[in-house]
């Protein structure tokens, strides 16, 4: 009887933690009902503070304040928390729910389905043409990663004496968290842009399998910069931290992600391949505010200004004019539909090889 | 590609990969010989990592945090003593809860002290800026590098394994805990109590285990993220139960594991195989089932691991 009451003591108490962790953030809004407009989103895993998408999507939530919109989070500790964070945000009564993230595309579906009166986003998540109360956002990554990937292939070959911190050997490298199409796209894109500015330029590229393990990611940086690589780019969300400091600790440079992560690293980091989350959330909210919301997918490019790379920072003075130029021509290009970047693996294997 | 730097990195990698395992290892050994199953390593690792990044963090001295991560480690598995040993509660069942438990405590904490979910601000200094290449030892080919190179808690790591094999096996003590695992009544009978040594157990591997955490967190990287862990906790299981029970069983267990997670990594890079990613990415998972299968069958647990003891008191 005693040892059935601490088990159950045990797990009530557990338990409880566990759900204030998932829904601090929520206290405290509750009271407030009337014409209050509500946006409200549920991260993925990683959660705020990866200084990456889920980062830039709350940034994106709390823009829309001045639209007369709340923000509100909601913390998935797991893959099983997707669902019933989602519809508990829509009960809860927003006009909006924002998933974030490409492994939420199955959830946001169901909780769309379940909930028709509430709109739906879903970042890295394409739209269902039988859904419309739910919207979804795609970026075209690899028009950053193509960027990112230009600045790369000249500054570790034709330009390796304009920094200390790169070597003679062309190697670049890259470090993938999941591989997921958007994960992809980066790659994908960024291998083009390096072989665009110096075809000679090898590409090295390490999968982590995960997200959140900043050990793995450091590894997988480790490795490559063993072998040379001088410039380590990363699209592994807080993975990718683990990369950025094994770049700072050895001497090499880094390349950011999503947002831009000069911060994390500020002597490490030359530059992030970007895509501008907290804008394309806003436009949602506007056209949530105005009525004029809209299934579908979105896709947001270099065109609307939400896809490229963020600014150099310290690096300006290091980077040479020429190398500048030769992105900014780079960026003109694929504007003018001149260069067509691919977008998986597939239509890149001739410079796989 | 195979050359003199290549072993030596590999291996140095080994070295870091198995760290954190190892040291969960033999705090769970030291643990289980006392005779309490403990599979709440992982959680104990949460709790260390979440502790040591934010007291570093907050008083800018990394060691501050481990020391930190070493009292919260042995604190929270104190949790696991109490129930198992003093209400006799189930050990799977009170170690599951408190993997649960450790989840919880640091989400809610990380919102309570930093602000929001996720990952918390760097430390100002890691752990992993001290690397110590000690003198004369480090120039040895291929060894000096590998184990003489390293960062702090990596050599710590190589101390406890020593102190531990000692301590079970040289010292009265040790002889006691080992008693209690293997047959606790005897134990009782000459007058030991059963339940310190199951306490001291249990607090060893909280105090060791949250050192790996800190590992994870101020010297390996420079932040906590939820899910940092990784399952090692649950690997450190395994390479306790492959390496026998014993301190250098488990960490020849872990270093396998750090082998396999170092090599897989290198195949990727050299990209030795055109295969999808997951099957490197699982390589050393696949090798620590292969390994743990073909060794349980000559690894024996202590007699009375998971046994309750209880003592029946008459009142006066």
């Amino acid at each position: 009887m005693k040892q059935t009451l601490s088990i159950l003591l045990l797990l009530v108490v557990a338990s409880a933690l566990v759900f204030a962790g998932g829904q601090g953030e929520e206290s405290g809004a509750m009271e407030q009902g009337g014409d209050q407009m509500v946006a409200a989103m549920a991260t993925d895993v990683g959660g705020l503070g990866d200084k990456s998408f889920n980062d830039g999507a709350y940034q994106g939530l709390q823009m829309g304040e001045d639209l007369g919109f709340e923000a509100r989070v909601v913390e998935s500790n797991q893959q099983t928390d997707y669902i019933p964070n989602l519809t508990g945000l829509a009960e809860d009564g927003a006009d909006i729910v924002f998933a974030v993230g490409f492994l939420m595309e199955q959830a946001v579906k169901e909780a769309a389905q379940m909930n028709p009166d509430t709109f739906f986003g879903g970042i890295d998540i394409g739209g269902d043409p039988e859904i419309p109360n739910f919207q979804g956002i795609l970026y075209r990554e690899e028009q950053s990663g193509f960027l990112a990937g230009v600045l790369a292939g000249h500054m570790t070959a034709q330009y390796s004496d304009a920094s200390p911190k790169l070597n003679a050997d062309p190697i670049v490298g890259v470090v993938l968290g999941m591989f997921i199409p958007p994960v992809e796209r980066y790659e994908v894109g960024f291998i083009q842009g390096v072989k665009y500015a110096n075809p000679d330029v090898q590409v090295l590229s390490v999968t982590a399998g995960d997200f959140t393990d900043q050990a793995r990611g450091r590894e997988a940086a480790v490795a490559m910069i063993e072998q040379g690589a001088d410039i380590i780019f990363h699209a592994a969300g807080l993975t990718g931290l683990g990369a950025i400091q094994a770049a700072r600790e050895n001497g090499v440079l880094a390349i950011g992600v999503d947002v831009d992560q000069n911060n994390v690293a500020p002597d490490t980091v030359i530059t992030s391949a970007v895509k501008k989350i907290p804008e394309s959330v806003y436009v949602v909210l506007e056209s949530v505010a105005n009525g004029t919301f809209e299934g579908g997918t979105h896709t947001y490019g270099l065109a609307e200004d939400a896809t490229g790379i963020a600014p150099y920072h310290s690096f300006d003075d290091v980077i040479p004019q020429e190398v500048k130029d030769a992105v900014d021509a780079a960026r003109e290009a694929v504007l003018s539909g001149e260069i067509q970047i691919a977008q998986t693996r597939a239509d890149i294997q001739d410079l796989l090889d | 590609m195979v050359d003199y730097d290549f072993i030596v990195n590999l291996l140095s990698a080994m070295i870091r990969n198995a760290t954190p395992i190892a040291l969960a290892a033999i705090g769970a050994v030291v643990c289980e010989r006392s005779g309490v199953v403990n599979i709440a390593m992982e959680g104990i690792m949460t709790v260390g990592a979440f502790v040591a990044a934010i007291v570093a963090g907050a008083t800018g001295n990394p060691w501050i945090g481990l020391l930190a991560a070493i009292f919260f480690g042995g604190l929270f598995s104190l949790i696991h003593a109490f129930a198992t040993v003093s209400l006799h509660l189930d050990h799977v069942v009170s170690g599951a809860v408190l993997n649960v438990l450790a989840l919880g405590i640091t989400s809610y904490l990380m919102i309570m002290i930093v602000g929001h979910p996720g990952t918390t601000n760097p430390v100002p200094v890691g752990l992993g800026d001290y690397r110590w290449a000690i003198p004369v030892l480090s120039s040895i080919p291929v060894l000096g590098p590998m184990f003489f190179n390293q960062t702090p808690i990596v050599y710590f790591s190589f101390i406890l394994i020593g102190v531990f094999t000692w301590f079970l096996s040289k010292t009265k003590l040790g002889l006691h805990v080992r008693a209690s695992g293997e047959h606790p009544l005897a134990l009782e009978t000459i007058g030991v109590s059963v339940y310190k040594m199951r306490y001291f157990g249990v607090l060893v591997s909280g105090l060791v285990g949250g050192m790996a955490g800190a590992y994870l967190s101020i010297e390996s990287n420079v932040s906590f993220t939820e899910g940092m862990t990784g399952g090692r906790g649950f690997i450190a299981m395994a390479a306790m139960i492959s390496g026998g029970w014993h301190p250098i069983g488990a960490f020849i267990a872990a270093l396998f594991f750090g082998l396999a997670d170092a090599l897989q990594v290198r195949f990727q890079v050299f990209e030795i195989a055109r295969v999808p990613e997951e099957f490197f990415i699982i390589l050393p998972y696949v090798l620590t089932v292969v390994a743990v299968a073909g060794l349980v069958r000559r690894s024996r647990p202590p007699k009375a691991d998971g046994v309750d003891f209880m003592i029946e008191r008459s009142e006066d």
